[in-house]
């Protein structure tokens, strides 16, 4: 082993440091993000034409923004929105910093993700709903985030899949984690072991996600 | 005012326009509708007819773009959105494609309308027991609709329907999608939910077959315009419109017969005392003995080539075609004859079809 990966070895601290911070990045910016994703995704859901609380213009705006924010390259959202990081957290480095540019970069990606999911929910299910006579709010709760669970699971693994990927990228501008180490010691110092490794422990978090994710999916649906 | 109290619905001078670009279609175009209470009224018509939309407007899931809408002598449109949902909670409806919850049990499902209501979990569970009991499936109550057939499906959302104790089903092509055999359960359901619980039955359909076997009264949309209404039997017997006689014809094969004889045997090769004929009886005229009577009494030969008996909401009617062959006075006696007894009859030889010889 020593012989494979001797920088690894020694970094084995470091390693550990730095997988926790991915998950933490991971974690933290994607509960804020659900929340978000999850009221934008509804949102778009019941306001579009034709929806249960139809409502063009807060339809257009909403659904321009989202369009808006999922157009920035995430590279530069990172650093357009440095401003907006120091203001909430007070410095712009860091891995707590890192969950400002990382919320804003996924969360309009889930709640598209979330949209999409919700609409597959059949209409004539809604229909039902609303001729038996359910509020808005019934038909939100107790329809689409019901029916729609297994489908928002599945773009919930897919989004989180795609928020270890950007914590990797805020990793290089100096949030820390796996991206940073990769990054910063194991591609600035020729030390390929250490990059190759911080992939490694990436795969096996994806492949922990989808896992778990694609369980919770089985048990929750009944086609 | 015991007119208000009778009817379960009227609709007035409905219309439901929509705009499709700069386009406007008028799916509903000033429909009157009166359905008493307790009745089993259908709306028959082909697919964009109109007849779905016309029965949103009852639970106002469709807003009409004019006329007035009083269900339960309530002019539902000047509700609000409270007590619109309160209204429509006793008219319930089920669908061609049943609209069950998959992420719910069965008896979730027809606990569903009884959620946020005030009604305790424990009566709850009853209730859609109970419910689930007297539709038939008291064993699935723990099912996935996923695992049910067609016909179970039906029988979970009429159960659904009923939870909220409605005083109007509206069913919305609820057999289309089911085979012959399993329609026939279901419509023989609803017609013991309405003899039971006096529950208005508001059914539209394309097939004259559902019509027949149990409603009481039926109206025929076309092009967003009931053209056609009454009793079933009257409808039946004496459409007025070529697209009823159309459905009429359909259902009781009638019109597949004409064509299938028409087709196969040649009327130029008739000679001048033979007729192809169509008789239509309607209740005590299927009883006599027509045939035996036409041949002995007027010395006409009969020849059977197409016979139908049909039950039609309680009323025995029959149709036959044949080929008649005598001389031309007893036969015009023996048709004068049969009209004085109700039978309806028509020379298929006559006007449209061509023959080599005789008239």
């Amino acid at each position: 082993m020593s012989a494979i990966m001797p920088n690894v070895i020694a970094m084995k601290g470091e390693f550990l440091q730095a997988t926790w911070e991915t998950i933490y990045m991971t974690l933290m910016s994607a509960i804020v993000s659900a929340v978000l994703g999850l009221l934008v995704g509804v949102l778009l859901v019941v306001t579009q034409p034709g929806g249960i609380l139809e409502d063009k213009l807060t339809y257009s705006v909403v659904d321009k923004i989202v369009n808006l924010l999922r157009s920035i390259p995430f590279i530069i959202l990172l650093a357009v929105i440095s401003p907006l990081t120091k203001f909430l957290v007070g410095t712009t480095v860091g891995t707590t910093a890192s969950l400002v540019p990382l919320i804003f970069g996924i969360f309009p990606f889930y709640a598209r993700q979330v949209q999409n999911a919700l609409l597959d929910v059949d209409h004539g299910v809604i229909e039902a709903a609303e001729s038996m006579g359910s509020s808005p709010m019934a038909i939100i709760f107790r329809i689409y985030l019901r029916e729609g669970l297994a489908d928002i699971i599945r773009v919930s693994i897919v989004t989180i899949i795609s928020l270890i990927g950007l914590t990797t990228m805020a990793g290089a501008i100096g949030s820390g984690g796996l991206g940073d180490v990769a990054i910063n010691i194991g591609y600035a110092r020729f030390e390929n072991d250490i990059t190759f490794m911080a992939m490694i422990i990436i795969l096996v978090l994806v492949f922990a996600v989808q896992l778990i994710g694609d369980w919770i999916v089985r048990r929750v649906e009944h086609n | 005012m015991t007119e208000t109290t009778t009817n379960a619905i009227e609709l007035k001078n409905i219309s439901v326009h929509f705009n499709n670009g700069d386009q406007q279609i008028d799916a509903v175009k000033n429909v009157d509708l009166t359905i008493p209470r307790g009745d089993i009224y259908g709306i028959i018509g082909y697919s964009g007819a109109g007849k779905s939309t016309l029965v949103r407007v009852i639970n106002l899931l469709q807003k009409p773009t004019a006329g007035t809408v009083i269900v339960n002598n309530q002019k539902i449109q000047q509700l609000k959105p409270v007590e619109l949902r309160q209204a429509r909670k006793k008219v319930s409806m089920i669908f061609q494609h049943f609209n069950l919850m998959k992420s719910r049990t069965v008896q979730g499902n027809v606990e569903y309308p009884l959620l946020g209501t005030k009604i305790s979990k424990a009566e709850r569970h009853a209730k859609a027991l109970k419910l689930l009991k007297l539709v038939g499936l008291s064993e699935y109550a723990d099912t996935y609709p996923g695992q049910l057939s067609g016909g179970q499906k039906q029988r979970v959302a009429i159960a659904r329907a009923l939870a909220s104790d409605p005083e109007i089903l509206i069913s919305d092509e609820a057999t289309s999608a089911l085979d012959p055999k399993t329609t026939k359960s279901i419509l023989e359901l609803l017609k013991q939910l309405n003899r039971d619980l006096n529950l208005t039955i508001v059914l539209i359909t394309h097939e004259m077959q559902v019509i027949k076997s149990i409603c009481h009264n039926v109206a025929v949309m076309d092009a967003g315009k009931i053209i056609e209404r009454g009793p079933v039997a009257k409808v039946f017997t004496e459409p007025q419109q070529k697209l009823t006689n159309d459905f009429v014809e359909t259902s009781t094969n009638v019109k597949e017969a004409i064509e299938r004889i028409t087709s196969t045997i040649k009327i130029s090769e008739f000679k001048a005392n033979q007729e192809l004929m169509y008789f239509n009886f309607i209740g005590n005229s299927t009883k006599q003995s027509v045939v035996s009577e036409l041949s002995q009494k007027y010395s006409v030969d009969v020849n059977i080539l197409f016979a139908n008996i049909d039950q039609i909401d309680g009323e025995n009617v029959g149709y036959m075609i044949a080929i008649i062959t005598g001389d031309l006075a007893g036969f015009n006696e023996a048709i004068r004859q049969m009209k004085n007894e109700g039978v309806k009859t028509r020379i298929l030889t006559d006007g449209t079809l061509e023959r080599g010889d005789g008239q």
